[in-house]
């Protein structure tokens, strides 16, 4: 059972000492979500850190977030920054290092384990609380507590879950500089790609009925690609809305920039979008689920990036974010690899 | 003209000049209308070009609102629209829509100095004021025209400015001296300070790039001119040019309808989101 | 016009107005979205996932179709949108306020001729909110109410096994007229109920704005507050808060080819969202509003200021989508409070 004390602790020595520049964690929202991302650099702020069911946030997009805005200033990092870090978001930042997109030194990992259990999905969790809105939230063992003005709600952990935990094959984060919790690897709650198997059950016009329905209902807001850790290129090869000018960009650049496609919500364009980023994600995406999470309609994102990661894991026997210094799926080749797709 | 807003009238392209050569560079087009005629316009303001397939993009009016049969754009290459003007030819065909934006009051300014101060491609935008100017000569006082580019091979209007000397006092620069250049090195706001207008009952306009703006503003003030007695245009992105699309505000002003000319007086109080 | 319809007729208003096409809110893939509905009207829903704002703006609008063969002059086709009447069931006061607030925008210095072509085929029925249904609703605070029948044609108000249907405008009159033998005339009582309901439904608490008349002199005066920095400095830059908000219009053009010689395509528009860094920036690479911080104070201001500036009113109508859907949980309540308070 991890003590939040601790981890303010934690911080609070750490930015006092000055061993890093900042604290990237949780804190209570104002809002009906619970937790919110914090960024305290002051340590009379470390109090405000938390940690309940409702810190699904993959805060490691904010390295990355930090890093691009370093480059902007011609910067680099002068002390690492410290991050609250659950397993799926280590092996985000294990993937990240992997990728030469910082060094290991620039950032301190405050691994917090999931003990058994994980975060919570809003969206089963709102029909336990009779329309009110939690005001706390804790874990206890199996259990969640969530706090409403109708007073304490108990809550099998299982029940309001998000999938990507009952899924989860790795909840504790083994690549840490200080970790809270106890490994409770091992603990099956679901089968790993539970969700992927029930949808692949169905048949070949049943599975694209269900697509074209999703990819039809896409809004195009971006909130999967831009809540993703992952997903950190300046030139998004599907559109460029993030394309980066400057005074050296020339004409040839900025008239032939990327754009494989429209602007238009349409399905064809969604599938081009959405499929491209679950390509681009292959070896990559830990399954944090946040794009699924963020999603406001609903686009079972999740099941494109499974179906990615266990071709990666039945295909080459690849686990993305295992270790630093391990291979990235597609950039290494190994004779064990099959080569059957190649013939 | 069509009430929809947004479809533009078809117009042919009659003339092409290349201004500036290079990474930058500049072409003038003369557009005609393909059928009937082209809007009104006022000097300053200007027209949504687009060339179907590649999309649109707003570029002020280089030519005098008292020449009807035509409009005049200088387009310096930079994106995707503009790169795909450079490849236009005489006869191609283009839409235009307009004309967007406010003016300048050159009726109020009858009776004045005029002093214009132009950098790059910032010449284009006050050019219908000096061309209306100068062919309503007898209203107007001096007329005084400061223009400056990186190098005389990025002078552009070359021909038309040596005529201008007629009526009006050039002074042209370069930023850095070069040979067979004989006129001022170095930047325009230094040469705006090296003859140093008088401010006297003069309005001074400027049009270049924001650091020259900023800088020219700063030396006219240091003279003598008062806020009111400058004037500038600002650009913005923009997609709609009727004040809706939500990208070029300024504050609570849409630069498409409520600009793209300011007095220094207006601009000053504004936020800098431009 | 003022009546009562018992809850089992309200299938047989919808049927009967055979001359509109009804949506209403539906639950599907765990959202609430209006879909065109035949009968079976449930109003039972919070708020729609997304506003109805697509019915007068959708996210896609065709300008018109370009044709051209090489060495002729292009070929353009005016698309003028052909839309059935649309009658929209279960609108929320926060957006049939929005209504007016589009209304203002797309009509305002020049008329929108796309806009003006659907948005005169719609209707809006609204259902009052006898309790706020969203945790972050926050109505009252901009000028707004539960029971506000603002840009409404139609409002229902639920009263248990019946609903008092109230028209509000004369395309209102005429949808209960088709249907008129359905609906039944109020008792003394039944008003009475309404305006317990009414009264009650002012009364339940929200989220709040501390200071909504003054925030439009105190957000221009904190244009350079460094708490912009600190509000956003989660903001990943999405489109939630925009694309599901009741107000938000921008939007961008561009030419959708779909082949390439001879040339064939449309000029489209699509909603665009100012909190993408591309929304401002400048051929030359150079971007007004650079950073999140700028983007954020962007959009609460127009919200807070410019609208207000412009047109008297705020453009926020308090739904709280925004602030319920932010996946960061920026709240728009929260950075207006703090980025006013303790200012002048």
């Amino acid at each position: 059972m991890i003590n939040i004390q601790d981890i303010r602790e934690t911080a609070r020595d750490m930015l006092a000492k000055g061993e890093v520049r900042a604290v990237i964690g949780y804190r209570r929202g104002s809002r009906g979500m619970l937790a919110e991302p914090a960024f305290i650099t002051n340590p009379e702020q470390a109090d405000e850190l938390v940690w309940d069911p409702s810190c699904f946030h993959n805060l490691s997009l904010y390295l990355v977030e930090d890093r691009k805005f370093l480059a902007h200033l011609n910067k680099t990092s002068d002390a690492p920054i410290a991050i609250m870090a659950k397993g799926c978001d280590a092996r985000s930042i294990v993937v990240l290092l992997q990728e030469n997109y910082f060094k290991r030194e620039d950032v301190y990992i405050i691994g917090v384990s999931c003990e058994g259990t994980g975060v919570v999905d809003e969206r089963k969790l709102a029909p336990h609380l009779n329309g009110f809105q939690a005001t706390d939230g804790a874990f206890d063992g199996d259990e969640f507590v969530f706090t409403t003005a109708e007073g304490e709600k108990r809550l099998p952990a299982r029940d309001v879950m998000a999938d990507r935990c009952l899924e989860c094959r790795t909840p504790f984060p083994k690549e840490n500089n200080v970790v809270f919790g106890e490994d409770k690897t091992g603990r099956e709650l679901a089968e790993p790609f539970a969700a992927l198997a029930r949808f692949e059950a169905q048949d070949a016009g049943e599975r694209w009925d269900f697509w074209e329905h999703h990819f039809d209902r896409c809004i195009r807001c971006f909130a999967c690609r831009s809540v993703c850790p992952m997903c950190y290129c300046d030139e998004c090869v599907v559109d460029s809305i993030t394309f980066p000018v400057n005074a050296a960009t020339t004409a040839e650049e900025k008239a032939n920039r990327i754009r494989w496609i429209e602007r238009s919500a349409t399905r064809s364009e969604n599938i081009t979008y959405l499929m491209t980023r679950a390509m681009h994600l292959a070896g990559r995406c830990t399954d944090c689920g946040e794009c699924e999470r963020a999603c406001p309609v609903n686009v079972p994102i999740r099941l494109l990036n499974n179906k990615m990661e266990r071709e990666a894991r039945e295909k080459f026997g690849f686990e993305p974010g295992a270790s630093i210094g391990g291979p990235s799926l597609v950039a290494s080749f190994l004779d064990s690899d099959p080569g059957d797709f190649i013939r | 003209m069509s009430d929809n807003i947004y479809l533009p009238q078809l117009a042919r392209i009659a003339h092409v000049k290349e201004e500036v050569a290079g990474e930058r560079s500049i072409k003038t087009f003369r557009v005609e209308p393909v059928d009937g005629e082209l809007f009104d316009h006022q000097c300053g303001q200007c027209a949504m070009l687009s060339i179907f397939g590649r999309g649109e993009s707003m570029i002020s009016i280089a030519s005098s609102p008292l020449i009807r049969e035509y409009k005049q754009f200088s387009i310096m290459r930079v994106g995707r629209v503009s790169s795909a003007f450079h490849e236009l030819e005489v006869g191609d065909v283009v839409g235009i829509r307009g004309p967007y934006g406010n003016n300048f009051p050159i009726d109020d300014w009858r009776g004045k100095n005029l002093v214009f101060i132009g950098g790059g491609c910032g010449l284009a935008p006050i050019w219908p004021v000096i061309t209306t100017a100068v062919a309503q000569r007898d209203n107007f006082k001096n007329i005084t025209v400061f223009y400056g580019g990186r190098s005389p091979r990025d002078i552009m209007y070359r021909a038309e400015l040596d005529k201008l000397r007629d009526a009006a006092d050039v002074h042209l620069s370069v930023d850095k001296a070069e040979e067979g250049w004989d006129s001022y090195c170095g930047f325009v706001p230094a040469n705006v300070m090296d003859k140093a207008p008088s401010p006297s009952n003069a309005i001074a306009i400027t049009c270049g790039p924001p650091i020259m703006i900023k800088f020219v503003i700063q030396n006219l003030r240091e003279i003598g001119f008062t806020d009111d007695q400058i004037y500038t245009t600002i650009e913005n992105k923009m997609k709609c040019g009727v004040g809706k699309c939500g990208r070029c505000n300024v504050g609570k002003d849409y630069v498409c309808v409520k600009g793209p000319v300011y007095s220094w007086a207006e601009l000053k109080d504004l936020p800098e989101e431009y | 016009m003022e009546k009562i319809l018992d809850k089992q007729q309200i299938d047989s208003w919808v049927a009967a107005l055979s001359d509109w096409e009804v949506h209403a809110p539906v639950l599907e893939d765990g959202i609430w979205s209006y879909q065109p509905v035949s009968g079976a009207v449930r109003l039972d829903h919070p708020n729609t996932k997304q506003s109805p704002k697509e019915f007068a703006f959708p996210q896609r609008e065709i300008f018109f179709s370009f044709e051209q063969i090489k060495g002729e002059a292009p070929r353009l086709t005016q698309v003028l949108p052909k839309t059935p009447h649309y009658a929209v069931f279960g609108v929320r006061p926060c957006d049939g306020r929005g209504v007016p607030r589009m209304d203002k925008v797309f009509t305002d210095h020049v008329d929108d001729p796309y806009y003006n072509a659907r948005r005169k085929n719609v209707a809006y029925v609204g259902l009052a909110c006898n309790k706020p249904p969203s945790p972050n609703c926050f109505c009252l605070s901009v000028g707004g109410s539960p029971v506000s029948t603002d840009g409404l044609d139609v409002q229902l108000t639920d009263m248990g096994d019946r609903y008092f249907v109230k028209a509000v405008t004369e395309t209102g009159k005429a949808m209960m007229t088709a249907a008129g033998s359905l609906f039944a005339e109020p008792s003394a009582s039944d008003k009475k109920q309404l305006k317990q309901t009414h009264a009650e439904a002012v009364e339940y608490p929200q989220r709040k704005i501390n200071d909504p008349d003054g925030a439009p002199a105190k957000l221009e005066a904190q244009f350079d507050s460094p708490l912009w920095e600190e509000m956003a400095r989660a903001c990943i830059g999405c489109g939630i808060c925009t694309f599901l908000c009741p107000t938000c219009h921008c939007f961008d053009i561009n030419d959708e080819v779909q082949n390439k010689a001879p040339l064939k395509g449309e000029r489209v528009r699509t909603w665009d969202n100012c909190q993408f860094p591309d929304f401002t920036m400048h051929s030359s690479g150079h971007n007004p509003r650079e950073n999140t911080a700028a983007r954020l104070r962007q959009r609460v201001n127009h919200k807070f200021q410019y609208f207000h500036k412009n047109f008297g009113i705020h453009q926020c109508t308090g739904c709280g989508r925004c602030v319920s859907e932010c996946p960061v949980g920026i709240d728009i309540v929260t950075v207006v409070n703090k980025v006013t308070e303790n200012v002048g």
